[in-house]
């Protein structure tokens, strides 16, 4: 018996396949897309090389004072012999293993919070988040664990900036879920102050709120009592965060379908009980990549205390610029390192934050 | 209702400060605490500023740290809080510091409307001008139409507003955040004038990439006291401040320096043992111990000492003496006298 | 949402009815409880700000600073580098104020326009055929949205322009726009007798146009012709003023910028910390624009393009037409947040000097009056009145693009 036979496939015009044709379809289309093409990779060109000589071939790299840079390119000593005040401020070196501890910790819990085993993840995370903050200050202040005390002027850096914006916003999370629970009550009196309350942080620049918290927030205390200015200032940054959060956490909970709430109801659980075991692991995981993103614009608005002189890492990278040892002007330097670092911090961050979204979305179809 | 709580509120405040006030001088809590707390500038060359290895130097920092050897035995035994100009007197009102040496101007209306007193001037300045020298201007009646480059928030932003009105010109005022933005401005060509304290123009004009490109014009247009400042109501703390400087003032009047200090206690003139203590009762008058200006010439130095260190000879800035040089020696240095 | 709130509505009916048969359980009974809550909080915040009222007060006369708002006729002293009013040093903290809201809204206006047409454009961009250009599109969100904007402000002020020519070596064109490193100088219209009518002409084509565009819309509904309103519309709002311009005999003179010893003057002048402000904001907001531009198309179901494609319409109509206007569903509200942000944002004038209103306010009034609450109070109000209204009009526009389903 005869069988069909195939004749094998005649392989795919030339034009069609392989790097000419991927050439073709994706940088040279149309006339236009040629022109764009030849444009991009003309300003590469352009660019691209007398960058690499300054801060690579011509870029002085060894040594401790001014004194040793004495190449053409970057002299990027400057940002070496700092380093150690752009990271941690003055924070002692003895003492440095604290900061690098509590950074641990922080990736810990972040790490645990997504890898424990389901019966006990969420109760465990919340816990360590909410014991984060005052573990961090325990650790970082030393006076409640008998260790040398640090005061907060010797605090600084780019860990500042990480530890002010984890702080605040984990500090924020319980408040923002009351001020979102109670934007959506149906007692009117706490539905206008909660309603208010988020508006108004939401409404104002965060620059203003600093200045609150440098100028104005001292008057507020009783006389006699004074309360350290970064201490202030992080208030302040709990209340701000606590009105963005609230409206993310709002999104999450119209996120949440009514049957939820109605099971929960119908088996009897107290409005509590509905809200706490219920609804609020739901509204969490809905609004993840929310929480995150917004954590990123208070990381990022962490340089805005630059303004009212907490030395986070810009601030110090001025103060560095106007020592009086190192005039020579190395503002190119310093500013693309802090430009580098947070560039990569916030980079990563939104990364994950989509991976997380991706992540829920195949869990929808599923 | 809200009316009777905020009364009582506010007599509650009232009264839980003026318990505390007579409870606790200042000079008690510093001793309580171990540590002065004192509030400088966020960096300010010769000044106050921070190195690479957090250490602060300075001539403001130094009247901290003259304080705390007076008062604690230990000139390192200081808290730095930097702060903004804008912040700074609240700082000082509501007792996060315990003095502001962050170069602030003397004026009237501050030493009489902010509830703070001036201990003296560690600091005679001046807002002078800079300009490049291939504008060709000489003088500061030349610069009608320029731009100005101005720090925000010093006491330059009036003196200038003052000067062009005065003498019929115009200009533009370019205000930036940090002496460092201020002279990239000026350096990029953004202004045709910086203006600001003498002092910092020198730094600034060090920082440029060819320095003896600019030139400071010799018109100086305005008054710059620069002192400590301590909040009013505590007399003793003003007067422990006051004298803290005055004893740097008069030790490099007496010659005493922080290496003949020791000596002189047993060597010295009536007037050299006067001053650290092995003779008479300054320090107990202040309520310190008697030791207290030894101890700030040894660990600070005396004023000259101090001056040449952060500003003058030793440091990059390379300022003459000029106003700041003694009484005795074409000067306006002049402490009172330590009987 | 709405059918969970309806069904806590009747059980809470339910619990009522069943709480007053027993008496005993009355602090059960949501209304109470609810009434208890409101009075805890109510008393609360009295507490909580008559505690904070009372003790500024008592600090304020403790330290001897003055209060009130006298200080808002006194004369400021101190210059103000651009003001769209006239200004001078002895003029009142109050016209300050002014000079400086007015800044706000000039800054923040340009950086809504511009960010939201370099957010269409690169959100666009994210969908283009060559590669490159679609690679551009992400490296400009992902470069831009992830850096702190102050360190963008920075960039564009003291690496950017910072580096243009100086005041006699300017860049200009022909002779009548001059940029240099004090800004763009751009020759102006003074208008003499007459003058008035042209601006007339132009406020009456636009009026005109407006009419026009509803015409051309009704037409199109009725009789499915279309009318080239943007030609006419553009012929219109040039068409009527240079018509009226040439009737009057062109009572215009034009005023170039001139070098004056050291500057230019004359004409239109714009300030390299406007500049620099304006385009940090716009290329930070724009990239948040791009995104919510990007996941906008992306939410129009792939449908519809096909469907687009079958009655033949051109691939650029099937953006202009039938994506763009879906996804502005998705984009309006999030363009509503990111216009409010950069008008916050825009307070980092305080960065590089240009006189905002929380510059010349927050900044140096506060420093020389010393009276924080007072200035700070006024400026946060300013704020968020001009984010209530940017709200407001957003949500207008959100309801006139919101589907209506019919």
């Amino acid at each position: 018996m005869n069988t069909f036979k195939p004749a094998p496939d005649r392989a795919p015009p030339s034009q069609t396949v392989g790097p000419i044709a991927w050439v073709r379809d994706n940088l040279f289309s149309s006339i236009g897309n040629a022109v764009l093409t030849i444009a991009v990779i003309a300003l590469l060109v352009i660019n691209i090389p007398p960058l690499i000589s300054w801060a690579f071939l011509d870029a002085n790299w060894t040594g401790t004072t001014e004194a040793d840079c004495v190449k053409e390119g970057a002299c990027w000593v400057f940002v070496s012999a700092w380093s150690n005040q752009f990271l941690y401020g003055s924070y002692p070196e003895a003492e440095l293993y604290r900061i690098h501890l509590m950074l641990l910790v922080l990736l810990g819990v972040i790490v645990s919070s997504f890898t424990l085993p389901k019966t006990i993840r969420m109760k465990a995370s919340i816990t360590m988040w909410l014991a984060l903050p005052v573990v961090g200050i325990a650790v970082l202040d030393g006076r409640m664990l008998g260790l040398p005390v640090v005061s907060t002027d010797l605090w600084g850096g780019f860990t500042l900036n990480i530890f002010m914006a984890a702080a605040s916003i984990i500090v924020a999370f319980p408040f923002s879920f009351l001020w979102a629970l109670g934007r959506r009550s149906d007692m009117p009196f706490i539905r206008t102050v909660s309603t208010i309350f988020i508006e108004f942080f939401r409404g104002v620049p965060v620059l203003s709120l600093f200045f609150m918290g440098s100028v104005m927030l001292p008057l507020f205390f009783e006389q006699g009592t004074n309360v350290d200015k970064l201490i202030r200032v992080w208030l302040v940054l709990i209340f701000f965060m606590s009105g963005y959060m609230a409206e993310v956490f709002r999104g999450g909970f119209q996120a949440v379908p009514s049957g939820q709430y109605e099971a929960a109801d119908s088996i009897g659980l107290s409005f509590w009980q509905k809200t706490l075991l219920i609804i609020l692991p739901q509204v969490i995981k809905v609004s993840m990549p929310n929480i995150l993103a917004t954590f990123v614009m208070l990381f990022k608005n962490t340089t805005f205390l630059l303004i009212i002189g907490i030395p986070e890492v810009v601030q110090t990278l001025q103060t560095a610029l106007a020592n009086s040892f190192w005039l020579g002007g190395h503002a190119l330097e310093g500013y693309l390192f802090v430009f580098l670092v947070f560039w990569a911090s916030c980079f990563g961050m939104s990364v994950l934050a989509r991976r997380i979204e991706q992540q829920m979305n195949t869990d929808k179809r599923a | 209702m809200f009316k009777k709580a905020l009364v009582v509120a506010s007599t509650a405040a009232v009264t839980a400060f003026s318990g505390a006030a007579s409870a606790d001088g200042t000079l008690d809590q510093v001793k309580q605490r171990g540590q002065l707390s004192c509030g400088v500038s966020t960096g300010l060359a010769g000044f106050s500023q921070r190195d690479e290895n957090g250490v602060w130097s300075g001539l403001d920092v130094d009247v901290c740290r003259a304080v705390a050897a007076a008062v604690l035995g230990d000139s390192e035994a200081v808290q730095y809080k930097p702060l903004t100009a804008k912040e700074r007197f609240t700082a000082l009102a509501s007792g996060e510091i315990d003095i502001l040496s962050r170069n602030t101007t003397w004026t009237h209306t501050r030493d009489t409307s902010l509830g703070i007193n001036f201990a003296g001037t560690n600091f005679y300045d001046g807002a002078s001008f800079m300009v490049m020298k291939d504008l060709g201007v000489t003088s500061a009646t030349e610069l009608d139409g320029a731009n100005a480059c101005i720090q925000a928030g010093t006491s330059t932003e009036l003196a200038i507003a003052d000067y062009f009105r005065e003498m019929n010109m115009s200009y533009s005022p370019v205000t930036f955040d940090t002496s460092d933005q201020t002279r990239a401005g000026f350096e990029s060509g953004r202004c045709d004038f910086l203006t600001s304290d003498g002092s910092q123009l020198a730094a600034l004009r060090i920082g440029l990439a060819d320095p003896s490109n600019a030139v400071i014009l010799p018109e100086v247009i305005s008054k710059e006291p620069l002192g400590p400042v301590v909040r009013q109501g505590d007399d003793q703390w003003f007067n422990i401040v006051k004298w803290s400087l005055n004893a740097m003032i008069e030790a490099e009047e007496q010659g005493v320096t922080s290496k003949n200090a020791k000596n002189r206690t047993v060597t010295g003139n009536p007037a050299n043992k006067r001053l650290l203590g092995a003779e008479g009762e300054l320090g107990s008058n202040l309520g310190l111990s008697s030791d207290w200006a030894l101890q700030i010439v040894t660990q600070v130095g005396n004023y000259g000492e101090s001056y040449e260190r952060n500003v003058g000879k030793g440091s990059p800035l390379q300022l003459d003496r000029g106003l700041n040089q003694l009484w005795s020696k074409g000067g306006i240095l002049y402490a009172p006298a330590m009987r | 949402m709405f059918k969970q709130k309806t069904l806590e509505e009747t059980k809470a009916a339910q619990r009522r009815s069943t709480g007053q048969s027993s008496a005993a359980s009355f602090y059960n009974n949501p209304s109470v409880r609810s009434l208890f809550y409101q009075v805890a909080l109510i008393a609360g915040l009295l507490y909580f700000f008559g505690n904070i009222i009372g003790n500024t007060l008592a600090n304020m006369e403790a330290t001897g600073i003055k209060t009130g708002f006298d200080f808002l006729d006194s004369a400021a002293g101190y210059d103000v580098l651009m003001s769209l009013i006239s200004f001078e040093s002895q003029d009142t903290y109050l016209r300050v104020f002014v000079v400086g809201f007015l800044n706000t809204l000039l800054v923040s206006a340009i950086g809504i326009v511009f960010a939201t047409m370099l957010g269409f454009l690169f959100g666009v961009m994210h969908f283009s055929k060559n590669l490159l250009v679609r690679k551009l599109a992400q490296v400009y969100v992902e470069l831009f949205r992830n850096v702190p904007l102050l360190l963008q402000v920075f960039f564009w002020y003291f690496a950017v322009l910072a580096s243009l020519p100086s005041a006699r070596q300017s860049l200009s064109l022909g002779e009548a726009f001059f940029l240099n490193v004090r800004g763009l100088y751009m020759p102006k219209l003074v208008g003499g007798d007459l003058s008035e009518w042209v601006w007339v002409a132009l406020g009456a084509a636009i009026v005109g146009v407006f009419f026009l565009r509803r015409w051309a819309k009704a037409r199109q509904d009725a009789t499915g012709q279309q009318f080239p309103v943007f030609y006419a519309s553009l012929g219109m709002v040039i068409g009527a003023p240079l018509l009226v311009a040439l009737l009057t005999g062109l009572p215009f003179t034009i005023e170039f910028p001139v070098l004056k010893g050291f500057n230019y003057f004359g004409g239109i002048s714009v300030i390299p910390e406007l500049m620099a402000l304006a385009i940090a904001l716009s290329v930070y907001t724009g990239a948040f624009i791009a995104e919510a531009v990007r996941a906008g198309v992306q939410a129009v179901p792939h449908g519809q393009t096909e469907a687009a494609r079958s009655i033949g319409l051109r691939e650029d109509k099937i953006m202009k037409l039938i994506i763009v206007p879906q996804a502005m569903r998705v984009i309006v509200p999030l363009l509503n947040s990111e216009y409010q942000s950069l008008v916050k944002n825009s307070t980092l004038a305080a960065a590089i000097g240009y006189p905002d209103l929380f510059n010349v306010f927050v900044g140096t009034a506060l420093n020389q009056t010393g009276q924080a609450i007072e200035t700070i109070f006024m400026t946060i109000i300013v704020y968020f009145v001009v984010n209530m209204v940017i709200s407001f009009l957003m949500n207008r526009f959100n309801n006139a693009v919101a589907l209506v389903s019919r």
